[in-house]
């Protein structure tokens, strides 16, 4: 009843912040100035029951990750105690409290597992609206803690949030490349291939359980599936010439390809076993890049057929063929967003390649980044639609960037000397 | 002659120090003198053998650019063969016709602007552009395999036309 009751209440709270936008049926929500606004959360330090220093470091670590995972939301923002300067007003200074406690239970910290209390508490009010239990592993926290924030998304928004997801990329230089992964935080790498060649173009299935990628493992290109759970690797397809970036159909049963096997590159829909299900386009120019709109129905993909390489939209079964770049001479590497609304690619001009966002229906494009980026490529959507994560060379080297779309700001996703590229962000 | 005589001694020196150095006995004690001493009570052989016959040229195991084949070269986002290129291969494929059972890889590469997966695939059209153009002068299409590596495997470093000319390249490789 009282969490019922509670939901009603958070609910109207997310109301009143998202008012100008609802109660204006122009305005949508992606493009309004409401979209800038961030539900502030109070976050309070844990309170560590028993377990001595060990539960102590847990409980800041968990606290950590909750006011990253808020920060990285686009959607909330963590402030402390210290950031209201007058202590009686939160009520009116924050729309929510996070609080929690950790027990770390048994005489050493390390023998048992914690016990973790983690609350929501709507302002103001105090209603109690989301109440969760843990007991992770000591080595499970920062895992905990992420579920614990995507526990109050799927709350507040009805839909996860991306503090469970993954990057997958390319990482080497000019010799090997392999295929690693990070979490969304830019926390736990992980290499994924490791085969002293070139692997390129790694790609989520829609199930999180394999990642289909290019390799020149065999000497030659060609399309990978790999499984995350066992490391295991199969063979999907490897026909003469080239083998390019595999493009999940949303069904996780069929993969979007482009081949060069009849001597010209050209898009087909293949089976996880390499056979062809329908080949889509029939051109001697290049035909690359194909990415499935989120309700499987149309393809974007990129053609040089005008003689430079402009971004096209065609039905599943290949007709239907309409052009959708019309602005820059080079335009590739489109990823289609998980609403269907938007679609974030490539498009180099004056000799720099920039991001750019338009809507599917070909209106309302706009440049994503500046040349202080530097050049840009490779854009890939978070699930929810708001964040992308893309390559830059900004200090030289290529290396992962998240940027929120609504308002362009950004954080660096991976680091170190070695070039990074091709991300896929997980669903 | 001269050159020819060093290297098949340099070669047979080679094969002594491997045959001395593979047997599982040996290979734990490695005595310097043995390897110093050795080869010279077969020098002689050596002279004997090229005095009999040439030794040939395993073109095989050699660069294409070793013995005269030359890499192209490509305007950026074109795949078209320029009057210099068309020359250049014609050349490479006079020497490639005399040894017929050399392989070659034609590699081709991009500069580092574009993207990817577009670089990927020009590449190919370029290796491609290579390959027709040497098969429309006479060569077996069997001796000539083709790849892409994009932008991936740059020959030159740094962001600038003299860079990026140098890696808009067909190159031939060995398989």
């Amino acid at each position: 009843m009282s969490r019922f009751a509670g939901k009603v209440i958070c609910l109207w709270l997310v109301c009143l912040a998202m008012s100008a936008a609802a109660s204006d049926p122009e305005i949508s929500i992606g493009t309004s100035r409401m979209a800038f606004e961030r539900i502030d959360m109070l976050v309070q330090p844990l309170e560590v029951v028993s377990g001595g220093t060990e539960a102590q470091e847990a409980a800041w670590l968990v606290e950590s990750v909750i006011r990253v995972d808020l920060d990285y939301s686009g959607f909330f923002r963590a402030l402390s105690a210290e950031d209201i300067s007058d202590t009686t007003q939160i009520q009116y200074a924050v729309e929510g409290l996070l609080e929690g406690r950790l027990a770390g239970t048994g005489v050493t910290a390390q023998e048992r597992a914690p016990l973790l209390t983690l609350r929501l508490v709507a302002y103001p009010g105090r209603q109690l609206l989301l109440s969760k239990r843990y007991r992770p592993t000591w080595d499970r926290l920062r895992a905990t803690a992420h579920h614990f924030v995507n526990e109050l998304h799927l709350f507040l928004n009805n839909e996860p949030g991306i503090s469970l997801t993954r990057v997958v990329f390319a990482r080497g230089d000019g010799e090997r490349r392999d295929i690693f992964s990070v979490d969304y935080d830019g926390e736990n790498l992980l290499r994924l291939t490791a085969n002293r060649t070139l692997n390129l173009f790694p790609a989520w299935s829609p199930d999180r359980e394999d990642v289909a990628f290019m390799s020149y493992r065999e000497g030659q290109q060609g399309i990978y599936l790999l499984d995350t759970r066992t490391g295991k690797v199969d063979l999907v397809n490897e026909t003469v010439g080239s083998n390019l970036a595999p493009a999940w159909h949303p069904s996780g049963e069929e993969l979007l390809v482009t081949l060069s096997k009849v001597g010209q590159h050209e898009i087909y829909r293949i089976g996880l076993d390499g056979t062809t299900i329908r080949r889509l386009t029939v051109s001697p120019a290049i035909e690359v890049s194909p990415s499935w709109a989120p309700t499987g129905r149309d393809v974007v993909f990129t053609s040089d057929r005008t003689g430079s390489p402009q971004l096209y939209i065609m039905d599943a079964d290949g007709s239907g063929r309409r052009r959708l770049s019309f602005e820059g001479r080079y335009n590739d590497a489109a990823d289609w967003s998980p609403s269907g609304e938007q679609i974030v690619y490539a498009c180099r001009e004056r000799d720099i390649t920039q991001i750019v966002l338009i809507e599917a229906r070909g209106e309302n494009r706009r440049v994503l980044t500046n040349s202080s980026w530097r050049n840009c490529e490779d854009p890939s959507w978070a699930p929810d639609g708001r964040h992308i994560v893309f390559a830059s060379d900004r200090t030289g080297v290529f290396k992962l960037y998240v940027m929120d779309v609504r308002d362009r700001t950004s954080r660096q996703l991976t680091f170190g000397d070695e070039s990074d590229k091709t991300p896929d962000w997980s669903p | 002659m001269k050159r020819t005589l060093v290297m098949v001694s340099i070669m047979l020196a080679a094969l002594f120090l491997i045959a001395g150095c593979g047997g599982k006995d040996q290979a734990p004690v490695v005595d310097p003198t043995t390897i110093e001493t050795e080869p010279v009570p077969d020098e002689p052989v050596a002279e004997e053998t090229v005095a009999e016959e040439p030794a040939p040229i395993d073109y095989t195991s050699m660069d294409p650019q070793e013995y005269g084949i030359e890499d192209v070269f490509f305007a950026f986002d074109q795949y078209d063969l320029s009057d210099e290129a068309l020359a250049t291969l014609t050349a490479a494929a006079a020497i490639m016709s005399q040894h017929g059972d050399v392989t070659y890889v034609i590699e081709g590469h991009c500069d580092e602007r574009g993207t990817v997966e577009y670089n990927l695939a020009l590449g190919e059209k370029r290796a491609v552009a290579v390959r027709d153009f040497l098969v429309s002068l006479g060569l077996p299409s069997s001796q000539l395999r083709i790849t892409s590596y994009g932008e991936e495997r740059p020959f030159a470093y740094g962001s600038n036309e003299s860079a990026w000319a140098l890696n808009r390249r067909g190159h031939f490789a060995r398989p």
